[in-house]
């Protein structure tokens, strides 16, 4: 192989290799093309903020001296950071190591020699490809500086205003509906290009010779068409031979036609795309939470429990196939989307994070079928999320579980038990239900004994619970052993165990604050 | 404590409450509306009688004590769930109802069809349901005691005459320290008012009628109910 050869390929692995390579180019194409990333609404604000200064800029030298250092903010920062933006959006579009690897293995499993040539060939068009998209000849252009000496080069600014549509996700929006209705509105402007065609044509044979004519010239004639067409109708050029009068009234009828056409094609365009444009958008919304629960079939169960983890301050997105179901977890404020719990399609729609974003599935249908084919396909996706689920019939415990379901909830099971307890101690049930159920002032509470805590606070005597009127009922160990119920003062505590404890919401609160704030001394 | 149980319908929920309370009561006693379920009511062990909605109700009231008796209510059909209710109520009025409710609707209507306690289907599992996801260890603890073998159990103890707690400080009792027993909550046997959480800093002087409610091991409770008694006696 020739040294060059050897280089590109040498290099083309180590870069493909390269684990800090990659993470920077995973950031910058993150920062600049993916909507999802946090900080990528950053990056658009600075870009817009640079695009608005440059045009402010024009118009300021429209009618006052310019200044220099705003001549050159404009010419060059600007210019230069516009540049390496489309470098790196260039850089960012593919990855020229894979394209070099793949050719040379290909090459070498069909035992030929590796001609870089063919690999540079093969990136100068793809490279291309990135050049010559709308966005991308946008990109370029707005790099142009406009220096005042040439002032039909500020016509340039156009593109950096154009270069806005990147930037904000509603002009992208509008142009996608536009676009959807492509066909439509060309045959529409064709229409009108041939109105005005003609028109201009005729107005002009009507009026040019006209001693009191105001339209003299071919360009008059389109211009006086174009404005009449678009029903503007200044009334500077006016037609005055009767001829030209009839070529008026012809184009403004047509001007009303192209008029109510053209918007009624938006409309409709808007309409169709209405559903779309809102679901991306909350698609979008959910791919910026942190974290949240994922409920799969919004039943009367799941409203309830959408219900209590609300209130808990906690997110929710519902995925559900009936329309109406959506429509009603929407009306209680939830994030829902349609899409059938079973199907890989409907999680690829949602482009969620399993594992950095969701707490916990809910599958939540009133039928085991649906829940089991939900759990199986959540579980091909990620192994580690905790999957929930109901259960309906008794004889399919197994199934569920063997679809990777991490707790069975049976009601009939459930109930029964609730029977028996009342049945047995009235009181005693009534208490520990009041405790749950958070509808009195005391509740039950867990506390996370953390670095700090355990730093401060030895054993559990320490933790001086009497003080806040608080029952320790025990300790769950971080080590994962038997729950300590009771403990005495002497009880160490270590990092990650939790506190279980009963209290009044009041004092459990300041009993929170006071152990991540300070330790009191008495 | 109520000594007998009637059970309304055989569907899934009932069974479960039958098979859970069997142990609670003298007799447990199922009534099904027809015989598709007998046989397997029956096969399960229990004692099988149909009824229907317009029946007289005269043979419940020869053959059970009405006052220790409790009627759960489980039939499918909400509509028909609560004319049983009222049925039952506007024959027996110290009648103790229970009946399942199976969602947020029927539990008003059961209540005003005079249901002593109701449980609503749909509430019990989604607060169970969000427990377990906000609260595990809690939810897991809590549910242990409630309803599995755990060592840790929660215990009712209604104070008697001459019991040596009475005219005590509930505050001074030291059940932690000399019996390793939590004291949960207490009833106030003259107020006949429910019960008040001690984690409210409510401080009682515990008199007969009162009802403790005490968490601990076994062990721990039945040695303090005996110093109790020992003292009684």
């Amino acid at each position: 192989m020739k040294p060059f050869a050897r280089f590109m390929v040498k290099s083309a692995y180590v870069l493909n290799g390269s684990a800090s390579y990659k993470a920077v180019k995973k950031f910058f194409y993150n920062l600049m093309e993916n909507n999802s990333y946090r900080y990528k609404k950053y990056f658009d604000i600075v870009m817009v903020v640079l695009i608005l200064s440059s045009v402010i800029i024009l118009i300021r030298e429209v009618k006052y001296e310019s200044h220099d250092f705003l001549q050159f903010f404009n010419d060059y920062v600007i210019s230069i950071i516009f540049l390496i933006e489309y470098l790196l959006r260039m850089w960012v579009y593919n990855d020229n190591s894979k394209i070099i690897i793949d050719r040379y293995e290909h090459d070498e499993f069909l035992q030929r020699e590796f001609n870089p040539f063919k690999a540079l060939k093969a990136i100068a068009y793809v490279k291309f490809q990135y050049m010559s998209s709308p966005s991308a000849i946008i990109d370029l252009f707005a790099i142009m500086p406009f220096f005042h000496e040439l002032r039909l080069l500020r016509l340039f600014i156009l593109f950096r205003v154009f270069k806005l549509f990147r930037y904000t996700n509603s002009i992208r929006h509008l142009l996608s509906v536009l676009t959807h209705k492509k066909h439509e509105l060309l045959t529409l402007l064709m229409f009108a290009a041939i109105v005005v065609f003609v028109s201009g044509v005729l107005i002009y044979v009507m009026e040019a010779n006209h001693p009191n004519s105001q339209i003299n010239t071919l360009f008059e004639a389109f211009y006086w068409s174009l404005v009449t067409i678009s029903t503007v109708g200044f009334g500077d050029l006016v037609p005055k031979t009767e001829g030209g009068q009839v070529v008026a009234m012809f184009i403004i009828i047509s001007g009303i036609a192209v008029l109510s056409f053209s918007t009624s094609i938006i409309v409709s365009a808007f309409t169709e795309r209405m559903d779309d444009i809102v679901e991306n958008k909350l698609i979008e919304n959910i791919s910026a939470l942190k974290t949240f629960y994922l409920i799969c079939g919004y039943t009367k169960t799941a409203q309830q429990v959408a219900a209590k983890l609300r209130r808990h301050g906690k997110n929710i997105v519902v995925l559900d196939r009936d329309v109406e179901r959506v429509k009603l977890a929407t009306s209680h404020r939830l994030k829902a989307v349609i899409g059938d719990p079973g199907a890989l399609a409907s999680y690829a729609k949602l482009g969620i994070d399993f594992k950095e974003q969701v707490r916990a599935v809910l599958c939540l249908e009133y039928d085991d079928v649906s829940n089991v084919y939900a759990a199986l396909t959540l579980r091909s996706m990620d192994k580690e999320v905790m999957l929930l689920s109901l259960l309906i019939h008794q004889h399919n415990r197994k199934k569920l579980l063997l679809a990777g379901v991490n707790e069975v909830i049976y009601a009939q099971e459930l109930v029964g038990m609730v029977a028996k307890e009342f049945s047995g101690m009235p009181v005693a049930f009534e208490a520990i239900h009041a405790l749950r159920s958070e509808q009195s002032d005391v509740l039950t509470e867990e506390i996370v004994i953390d670095e700090y805590i355990c730093s401060q606070y030895h054993d559990v005597g320490d933790l001086d619970t009497e003080y806040y009127r608080i029952i320790l009922m025990g300790i769950s160990p971080v080590n994962g052993g038997a729950f300590l119920f009771n403990p005495d003062a002497h009880e160490r505590l270590h990092n990650g165990d939790i506190l279980l404890i009963i209290g009044s919401n009041v004092l459990i609160k300041e009993f929170k604050r006071d152990l991540h704030v300070k330790k009191r001394y008495r | 404590m109520k000594k007998n149980a009637l059970i309304f319908g055989y569907n899934e929920y009932a069974r479960q409450i039958a098979s859970q309370i069997a142990s609670e009561y003298e007799r447990v006693h199922i009534f099904i509306l027809d015989e598709t379920l007998r046989h397997q009511a029956e096969s399960d062990g229990f004692r099988v009688s149909i009824f229907d909605l317009s029946d007289e109700w005269s043979e419940i009231e020869q053959e059970y004590h009405i006052e220790n008796t409790v009627a759960f209510c489980t039939l499918e059909d909400d509509a028909h769930n609560i004319f049983l209710t009222i049925s039952l109520r506007a024959e027996f009025s110290h009648m103790y109802i229970v009946a399942l409710a199976k969602d947020t609707e029927g539990i008003n209507k059961l209540k005003i069809a005079g249901a002593n306690r109701i449980l609503p289907i749909v509430q019990i599992t989604a607060n169970l349901i969000s427990e377990i996801l906000e609260k595990p260890v809690v939810t897991n603890v809590l549910h242990n005691i409630l309803y599995e073998d755990s060592d840790i159990k929660i215990s009712q103890i209604t104070v008697a005459e001459g019991d040596s707690v009475v005219g005590r400080n509930s505050h001074a009792l030291s059940l932690k320290e000399m019996y390793n027993l939590i004291l949960l909550a207490i009833v106030d046997g003259k107020l006949d008012t429910n019960f008040v959480f001690t984690a409210k800093g409510f401080n009682h002087t515990i008199s007969v009628g009162d009802v403790l409610v005490v968490i601990g091991l076994q062990e721990d409770i039945d040695r303090f109910n005996q110093e109790i008694k020992r003292s009684r006696g």
